[in-house]
């Protein structure tokens, strides 16, 4: 994969491409079909939020973004390489090497520190961002040396943000990140996201059902019923600190 | 059925992996308990049985000669019932296909009807005809291992004198349960018999006319044993009698004695070791049901449910993990009980034994499974029981960790992230740590024990036949002859070496103790049979005093210095005092030894000996063995290097089952702790290990957190399992320690190398199995769980 991307880069393509994307659960009458006939293009550097109520696929498309899960039908290019024909090991190596992912609650392994979290992802990657730098830019400088335990929900989100972004991925993919979270913990996690989004360019994609998150993505694809309803490119974003919901 | 025991039920089916690690573990230990407890009891009952059958003796006497006429004052003795006045000796035997000359105890039966005390079954055959004096009978083990039948004939030296014998019957006697050759402390079935013949060719052969030198006696339900040993004393005082003595000094009872004694302990220390283990078990399984069950609790309780129900509810799983293991331990039990039943009547030719446990001891391995599993299952328990509805509706707090301090941050901040994962996670849940610990060494515990057994009896060989009994053949005389019969032995064919020593039966008493033993003469430069001091190097004979063994020491509380009195029980019985110079430490038997001079000058019999120890040039072997069976003055040809090699294959073999039986044993101890602990590692940190998988570790890397956990655990275990195990093999070496053989500790670092590297291997082997839930770790569905 390694030559196409460095081609395709090189050739300012897309970093993801689908192509008649679907996912179908389960067969026959009791099959569900959570993901239909999605074509779409991501550039890198893109902040896009991916915006629609719960089951309307959003967060299938996350999955197979992420190589977590594989297309029922469709092709998936990441960088011109086809995701759709990795195996298991193919995907974890992609995983490795090129995402970064922010869940909704948060996942830090309790038994090591912010700092040692950060140090983790870092032990799997060639050039991985210093754990402090990481997570002073997350505005986490004085908690280098507590536990999740010992850290607040929007905490522990910008420690989870700072782990995801310490490998410099080239994508990163968050999932509902401030779901579990009050709005001026979450406002903070949005402004580290947008940080991470502009200082290293990383394409970032934003799953959530809260619309007012919707406004400060750079596009907004609107998601119901598994299909792709609508692509918006939003002239003018908001900063996450205009944010109320 | 109520809805309740519906959800008890289902909790139990959920948990099965764990009810099955607890009564694996359970059923081992229990297993144990049954058989041990079980053949102890059938043991006991059939020696009971068969001695009252029989009429085992409870008195025996040995003496010189008396007239018959003197049994009918033994049989008026107080608390006499039956004796039975006999005829007893020593004899050389000569088999027809067999090379080296077996020897036998030659027992002499009454001239009418069968013996009154110590009676025969016959095995095969019929009774000698008392008009017939050459026909015997033969004991079942000789015979068997001699493929001897009825109708065989054998020749024997009695006494100098040869005589063809016709074996017409089989039979064993519980006098000889357990056979061995005078001043032999092993068995060798087929070097060592007992002739049963008519009296009056015994009498002929030794001179006892109208005389008995050896008596045996039943007592009356209310006898004062020892006021009748005292009557028998005095009565044959006169006849040379070494003194009457109970079953304690006859060496048959005395090793059943040994077997039961030895049963009794296996019943308690292995079953002890798998019941805590298992109550640990227990323990570990049911802290995490309640944690993971804190809303159902809180639901019960919402609904009306008492606490005392509550806790019922929880403890009743513990205790079907429990009827599982108590019933799996039962069976099994039985099972290993009638294998050993086998063992033990083939060994012991007991005319019948059949394993059974009695209701007790069923009852009594149900009751230890359940206060282990209610043992296990108490903390946890009572954690559910205090829980608060409300509280318990809500969800549990985060696990917190903390920072450690000092060198332990220092060591941590040198790991990589997995291993401090892996380390601040043990730190944190210290007691399941502990526990997991804790059954590992208690594997290898088990281990380290059961190659100890092998290596200190393989230090034992080596010191006896290497370092204190070097010869190839021991010859006995018939009785003690003067040294110059030395030189018609040296000139044997074969015979590069031949040295000379003395063996007397005394008495001996110090600080209103007595005790009666062997005392060998050793002529001061010996090169064969030599006097072992302590750390088993040889040492010559004192040159002045006696020698003890330690626990002849021990027995006579004497030490060196110490004025003993020593009485010569045959002979012209003399009887003086000497100084104890030293004490010895030979690891078999516990005589006392003098130098040879000294002891046949001590008797008034200078330069008389006992017989030779040998040694043979190998080619010469068969021209020897033919010459020594024409030798009349030769009682007896212990073949010592043959003797060696024979008890070695029997210790390989008997070491070989019990070592396959111990490993299964820890193979399961281990393994099951392990994959208890790797399962509950592994649903406990599944988020997290998702998590790995999910930033992209892979399954090798996540799989380390799991593995690496465990294998930490056991190598934290391996030096506690090897000093515990170390401490119960020298506790239980000691227990087995008798006056016949003395145990040092014995290093063996193989065992230790084997204990830890087959624990380990059991541990990683469990690891590897749980690893498998790696590969079907939920990583989709992780993104979206909350804790």
């Amino acid at each position: 994969m390694d030559r196409a991307e460095e081609v395709n880069a090189a050739e300012g393509g897309p970093l993801f491409a689908l192509r008649g994307v679907g996912k179908t659960y389960g067969e026959g009458a009791t099959a569900v079909h959570a993901l239909i006939d999605v074509n779409l293009d991501i550039v890198p550097g893109e902040l896009i939020v991916l915006l629609g109520p719960s089951g309307s696929g959003k967060s299938t498309l996350l999955n197979i973004l992420g190589g977590l899960d594989r297309p029922s039908a469709g092709e998936v290019l990441f960088r011109g390489a086809s995701l759709t024909t990795l195996n298991d090991s193919g995907l974890t190596q992609f995983r490795r090497k090129h995402v970064g992912f922010i869940f909704q609650f948060y996942n830090l392994i309790p038994s090591l520190t912010a700092r040692e979290n950060v140090e983790l992802v870092g032990e799997i990657t060639d050039d991985p961002l210093d754990a402090a730098e990481a997570l002073e830019l997350v505005g986490l400088a004085k908690r280098l040396d507590h536990f999740p335990s010992q850290l607040s929900g929007g905490e522990q989100q910008r420690v989870a943000v700072a782990r995801a972004i310490a490998k410099r991925p080239a994508v990163l993919l968050c999932d509902e990140p401030t779901g579990a979270l009050d709005v001026k913990t979450g406002v903070r996690v949005l402004e580290a996201l947008q940080e991470v989004n502009e200082r290293y360019g990383s394409t970032t994609l934003i799953v959530t059902h809260n619309a007012d998150v919707a406004r400060m993505g750079a596009r907004v694809i609107r998601f119901g019923d598994g299909r792709v309803r609508s692509v918006e490119v939003n002239a003018d974003r908001a900063a996450p600190s205009q944010l109320v919901w | 059925m109520r809805a309740l025991d519906k959800k008890l039920l289902r909790d139990v089916w959920r948990m099965r992996l764990h009810a099955a690690g607890v009564a694996l573990v359970l059923g081992c230990g229990l297993s144990i308990l049954v058989m041990a407890v079980g053949m102890r009891g059938s043991m006991e009952r059939t020696r009971t049985a068969y001695y009252a059958e029989r009429n085992m003796a409870d008195l025996a006497v040995s003496l010189v000669r008396a007239p018959d006429r003197v049994a009918h004052q033994l049989a008026e003795a107080p608390g006499v019932q039956a004796v039975e006045a006999r005829i007893s000796g020593v004899a050389l035997l000569d088999l027809p296909d067999v090379e080296q000359p077996p020897s036998a105890r030659l027992v002499s039966l009454p001239r009418d009807g069968r013996p009154l005390v110590n009676d025969l079954t016959l095995a095969r055959g019929r009774w000698p005809d008392p008009a017939r004096a050459n026909e015997i009978i033969l004991s079942q083990a000789f015979a068997d291992a001699n493929r001897i039948e009825p109708g065989d004939t054998l020749a024997a030296t009695m006494y100098g004198r040869r005589q063809t014998l016709h074996v017409v019957g089989i039979a064993n006697s519980p006098e000889f349960v357990f056979v061995a050759a005078p001043g032999e402390l092993f068995r060798q079935a087929d070097r060592f018999g007992v002739i049963w013949m008519g009296r009056e060719a015994l009498a002929r052969a030794y001179d006892l006319d109208g005389a008995f030198n050896d008596a045996v006696f039943t007592l009356g339900r209310n006898a004062n044993p020892s006021e009748t040993i005292a009557a028998i004393d005095r009565i044959l005082a006169p006849y040379g009698s070494t003194g009457a003595y109970g079953r304690d000094r006859m060496i048959s009872d005395r090793f059943l004695s040994e077997e039961l004694r030895q049963l009794s302990t296996m019943a308690t220390f292995i079953p002890a070791l798998f019941l805590i283990t298992a109550a640990f078990l227990v323990n570990i399984a049911m802290s995490r049901v309640i944690a993971t069950e804190r809303s159902n609790i809180g639901l019960l309780k919402a609904f009306g449910y008492s606490d005392a129900a509550v806790a019922w509810h929880y403890a009743k799983s513990a205790l079907i993990f429990a009827a599982i293991g108590a019933f799996l331990g039962s069976a099994a039990g039985v099972a290993l009980g009638r294998a050993v039943a086998d063992l033990y009547r083939e060994y012991y030719h007991f005319p019948r034994l059949d394993f059974s446990a009695s209701p007790a001891t069923f009852i009594g391995a149900w009751a230890a499974g359940f206060a282990a599993a209610l043992a296990g299952c108490l903390v946890s328990v009572l954690r559910a029981a205090r829980l608060a509805p409300a509280a318990a509706l809500t969800p549990p707090r985060p696990t917190a960790f903390f920072s450690e301090g000092g060198g332990v941050a220092e060591f941590a901040a040198k790991l990589d992230a997995k291993s401090r994962i892996i380390m601040r996670r043990i730190a944190r849940f210290p007691r399941r740590a502990g526990t997991t610990s804790l059954g590992v060494a208690f594997a290898i515990a088990l281990l380290v024990v059961a190659r100890t057994f092998p290596a200190e009896m393989d230090y034992l060989l080596d010191v006896n036949f290497g370092v204190a009994n070097r010869q190839d053949v021991t010859l006995t005389f018939a009785e003690a002859r003067d040294q110059a019969v030395l030189h018609q032995v040296e000139r044997l064919p074969g015979v590069l070496y031949a040295e000379p020593f003395r063996v007397d039966d005394i008495v001996l008493r110090h600080n209103g103790r007595t005790v009666h033993e062997a005392v060998f003469g050793v002529p001061p430069a010996a090169r064969l049979s030599r006097v072992v001091g302590a750390n088993q190097t040889p040492i010559p004979p004192p040159i002045s005093g006696i020698a003890l063994a330690r626990a002849l020491a021990q027995k006579l509380d004497a030490r060196p210095g110490d004025e003993i009195r020593v009485e010569q029980t045959r002979g012209q019985r003399i009887a003086t005092t000497v100084r104890v110079s030293t004490i010895v430490d030979p690891m078999i038997g516990s005589s006392a030894y003098m130098e040879l001079g000294a002891l046949s000058r001590l008797l008034r019999e200078p330069g008389r000996i006992s017989g030779a120890h040998l040694m043979m040039d190998p080619a010469h072997m068969t021209t020897f063995n033919r010459r020594i069976k024409q030798i009349p003055v030769i009682a007896g040809a212990s073949y010592v290097g043959q003797a060696e090699a024979s008890m070695r294959q029997e210790f390989d073999e008997g070491v070989g089952v019990m070592n396959f039986i111990y490993a299964a044993f820890a193979a399961i101890m281990a393994g099951g702790v392990a994959f208890s602990a790797a399962r509950i590692t592994l649903a406990e940190q599944e988020r997290d290990l998702a998590t790995l998988r999910v930033l992209g570790f892979t399954r090798a890397e996540v799989s380390y957190i799991l593995i690496g956990e465990l294998m930490a655990l056991a190598l934290i275990a391996a030096p506690a399992g090897i000093a515990f195990g170390t401490l119960l093999a020298i506790w239980l070496m000691q227990l087995f320690q008798t006056d016949m053989y003395a145990f040092p500790f014995v290093f063996n670092p193989g065992g230790y190398a084997f204990a830890v590297t087959f624990t380990l291997v059991c541990v990683a082997a469990a690891a590897l199995v749980v690893r498998m839930g790696i590969d079907k770790l939920d990583m989709i569905g992780v993104l979206k769980a909350r804790d």
